[in-house]
């Protein structure tokens, strides 16, 4: 606990300062209010857990990945069928909305591409370009066994065999169509991945 | 004319509403079927719409079917909303000259109907109006899927082997 | 400041391309619109983004398997294509229905009736504007009626029920009181679409007189269901030529007159009550009994031939034309989509019409692209 400061007057009666006062750093404006000075500094504690407790360090690339995988907004991209499955898991009986999932039409402001129903060739460029469109950190979730390998109609040479023909996807929901439970589970598996590869850039 | 016994059908009418027409009638399991010639099958279409008699005013449907050595048959299942008939008319095209005149002067609804037999079985369709593909991708349009002798899609490589993308994509 | 000559506005003609991927547009479906201002000139439909080729599979698949395409081919109203190709099935078999697959046929089409208009009335609802509440309260609805199918089938959506001669296997035993709770919540459900949407001020001023057909245009195009019936011409399949048992029970086929959309709109919803009523008359009918014929051969063959066998599904007429040449699979399978022909028309409802209302007639001939495109 330091006393009074240096330059003190020695004649002048010292009076303890009732708080400690800090050196006056040359340069500084000399009204300049005494500042409160810091807590008794033990070294090898941080210094802001002292001044103010309750602060939780983290990482920054986890809390963001926290924040990208809590708000997840996927484009409404369903072709067929599995499109009824992914609008009943959007409704309030699954509610999807309580994971910060809400659909958004537009591709340049959504973060996932939830590729629901069969894919042909004819759509198949239109598929690529909205996957262009979507700007990075993007993923693809192919639903339902038609946008992962064609499904029943694999035998048609009009349909594309797989989404992940044009596009990378990371997560396959097997089903014709999913249940909504099995989309949620493959969502929740989406966030899973974006906290396991929350280190790598370039996403 | 007939070989078959064709009472209770409305063969009666539509034999008078196609009269100078060659024209075979058969009993089909539910209603009556008859075979016209290629070359006046329009015509007995417009003839079937325009007899107060039958008055076919609604296209129900138009197709067509793949035997393979006999040629490919047109057929059109037509409805009177007045009268409550049913009818189906099939015509039959040579393999080597698959043509035929175009069924949107009569209805208009035959109109994509023609485009999609049209791309699925290369049938022509002298007269139409806008013969572009209907359903097939616009590249696509030199292969018959329908017919017999188009095959089905083999299976392509597994997943993970062979994917479109470079990994930059990623 | 110089005084500007007066100048001739020159105008062009704009190209706007609408879909294939497009928040209103029910699909994979594809229009470019050319207008001026705001007054659509023309319409030009481009589809074929689900021609997934179930008329060519179904040619490779057995009588019994050919269920599961059919259902994939109209998913919203899965029961009543599969009823279509059975029908086709046991025709050219010489299968005979017994009655009570014929009662809980007739009930579930019926409740897929329903369950199709309310996915209507929620699509056509944010259409029109009234973004959201619609939308969620059909989906109430259809979670309740999808679960008491799910508990007969096993499946929310592709059922593959309907099998040639009868049904899979029997309903629950307590069929009947699940089928009263659904349709106690369906009525409270269409009162309430009812309430939300028909005396609705901005909605009828929205859809009165927008998307007009006359009924000789609606006859030439093949349309057919609820959007032919409100032009005013009575079509309806299971008045003209009943199936299943449609004659046998009390109801009204309902028709419009101006062959607009807020027609196209209430026809459905009337339509629902119609359903609800046929309902209720076929479950007092139901009794027990045999579901499949007692000399169900293990081997289905068919007979050579060909039939072509309609039935109402919820957007129209919904044919199958089927032939046959002996053996365990068809020759030929054409499916006759109601959503194609209906989509015909688009072009003549929906010129000279705003842009928003070009939207709104789209919506309200309630297509669903893979039955467009099969």
């Amino acid at each position: 606990m330091t006393t009074a400061a240096p330059e003190a007057p020695s004649t002048a009666p010292v009076t303890e300062p009732a708080f400690p006062v800090l050196p006056v750093i040359p340069g500084e404006h000399p009204r300049e209010a005494p500042r409160l000075a810091p807590l008794e500094v033990i070294p090898g504690k941080a210094l802001y857990k002292q001044i103010l407790p309750g602060i939780v360090q983290a990482p920054l690339d986890l809390l963001l990945a926290a924040g990208r995988k809590s708000s997840l907004w996927p484009m409404t991209f369903g072709l067929a069928c599995c499109a009824i499955e992914m609008i009943a898991t959007y409704m309030s009986h699954y509610d999807l909305d309580r994971f910060g999932i809400v659909p958004w039409p537009s591709p340049r402001q959504s973060d996932v591409m939830i590729v629901a129903g069969t894919v042909t060739k004819k759509m198949a460029p239109a598929v690529k370009l909205l996957y262009d469109q979507m700007p990075n950190p993007k993923w693809v979730i192919s639903m339902g066994a038609c946008a992962t390998n064609g499904g029943p109609y694999t035998r048609y040479d009009r349909v594309l065999q797989g989404v992940d023909k044009i596009i990378p996807v990371d997560v396959y929901v097997p089903g014709c169509p999913p249940r909504p439970e099995a989309l949620l589970d493959s969502l929740l598996a989406l966030q899973e991945l974006v906290m396991e590869e929350r280190g790598s850039t370039g996403r | 004319m007939t070989t078959q016994d064709l009472t209770g059908t409305i063969w009666s009418d539509v034999d008078r509403a196609l009269s100078g027409v060659t024209v075979r009638a058969e009993r089909g399991l539910l209603d009556l079927i008859v075979y016209i010639p290629r070359d006046e099958v329009v015509r007995a279409l417009r003839a079937l719409k325009r007899d107060a008699g039958v008055s076919f005013d609604y296209l129900r449907s138009l197709t067509a079917v793949d035997n393979e050595d006999e040629g490919i048959d047109i057929v059109y299942h037509l409805y009177s909303t007045a009268k409550k008939y049913n009818l189906t008319v099939k015509t039959t095209l040579p393999n080597d000259d698959l043509t035929v005149d175009t069924a949107t002067a009569v209805w208009r609804g035959a109109n994509w109907l023609e485009r999609e037999t049209a791309e699925m079985f290369g049938v022509r369709f002298r007269g139409h109006p806008d013969p572009r593909t209907l359903l097939m991708p616009e590249d696509m349009d030199d292969t018959f899927p329908l017919r017999k002798s188009h095959p089905l899609a083999e299976i392509e490589v597994l997943q993970g082997e062979g994917m479109g993308y470079t990994e930059e994509d990623r | 400041m110089v005084a500007s000559p007066q100048h001739e506005f020159e105008t062009q003609d704009l190209l706007i391309n609408v879909g294939p991927q497009h928040p209103s547009t029910h699909g994979v479906f594809r229009m470019v619109l050319t207008i001026d201002g705001e007054v659509v000139k023309d319409v030009v439909p481009y589809i074929g983004y689900l021609h997934r080729g179930a008329e060519k599979l179904c040619e490779t698949m057995d009588f019994r398997q050919g269920s599961g395409f059919m259902d994939r081919t109209e998913y919203l109203a899965a029961h009543n294509a599969e009823l279509s190709y059975v029908m086709a099935v046991e025709a050219l078999a010489g299968l005979e229905v017994p009655e009570r697959a014929q009662w809980i046929r007739m009930i579930l089409c019926e409740l897929n009736r329903l369950s199709s208009h309310f996915m209507f009335l929620g699509a056509f609802g944010i259409d029109v504007g009234v973004f959201g509440t619609p939308f969620i309260y059909a989906w109430r609805e259809r979670e309740a009626i999808i679960d008491l199918f799910e508990e007969i089938s096993g499946d929310r959506m592709m059922y593959a029920y309907f099998r040639p001669g009868g049904l899979a296997w029997d309903v629950p035993l307590n069929f009947k009181e699940r089928v009263r709770e659904v349709l106690k919540s369906t009525r409270q459900g269409i009162k309430d679409f009812d309430e939300l949407l028909t005396q609705n001020e901005i909605f009828r001023a929205r859809t009165e007189g927008v998307g007009t057909i006359s009924a000789e245009d609606a006859i030439d195009w093949g349309m057919s269901g609820p959007s032919i019936r409100a032009s005013g011409v009575p079509l309806d399949v299971r008045r003209e030529e009943p199936y299943l048992k449609y004659a046998d029970v009390d109801w009204d086929v309902i028709t419009g007159e101006n062959g607009d959309v807020f027609d196209r709109y209430y026809c459905r919803l009337l339509e629902m009550r119609e359903s609800v009523k046929i309902i209720e008359q076929c479950l007092e009918r139901l009794e027990s009994g045999i579901i499949v014929p007692d000399k169900m051969p293990r081997m289905l063959r068919a007979a050579p031939g060909e039939v072509y066998i309609r039935t109402e599904a919820p957007r129209g007429e919904y044919g199958i034309y089927m032939v046959s040449k002996g053996g365990n699979r068809p020759y030929r399978l054409k499916v006759r989509s109601a959503c194609l022909s209906n989509l015909q028309a688009l072009r003549q409802m929906s010129v000279d019409q705003y842009v928003a209302d070009a939207i709104l007639v789209l919506g309200s001939i309630d297509i669903v692209l893979s039955e467009v495109d099969r």
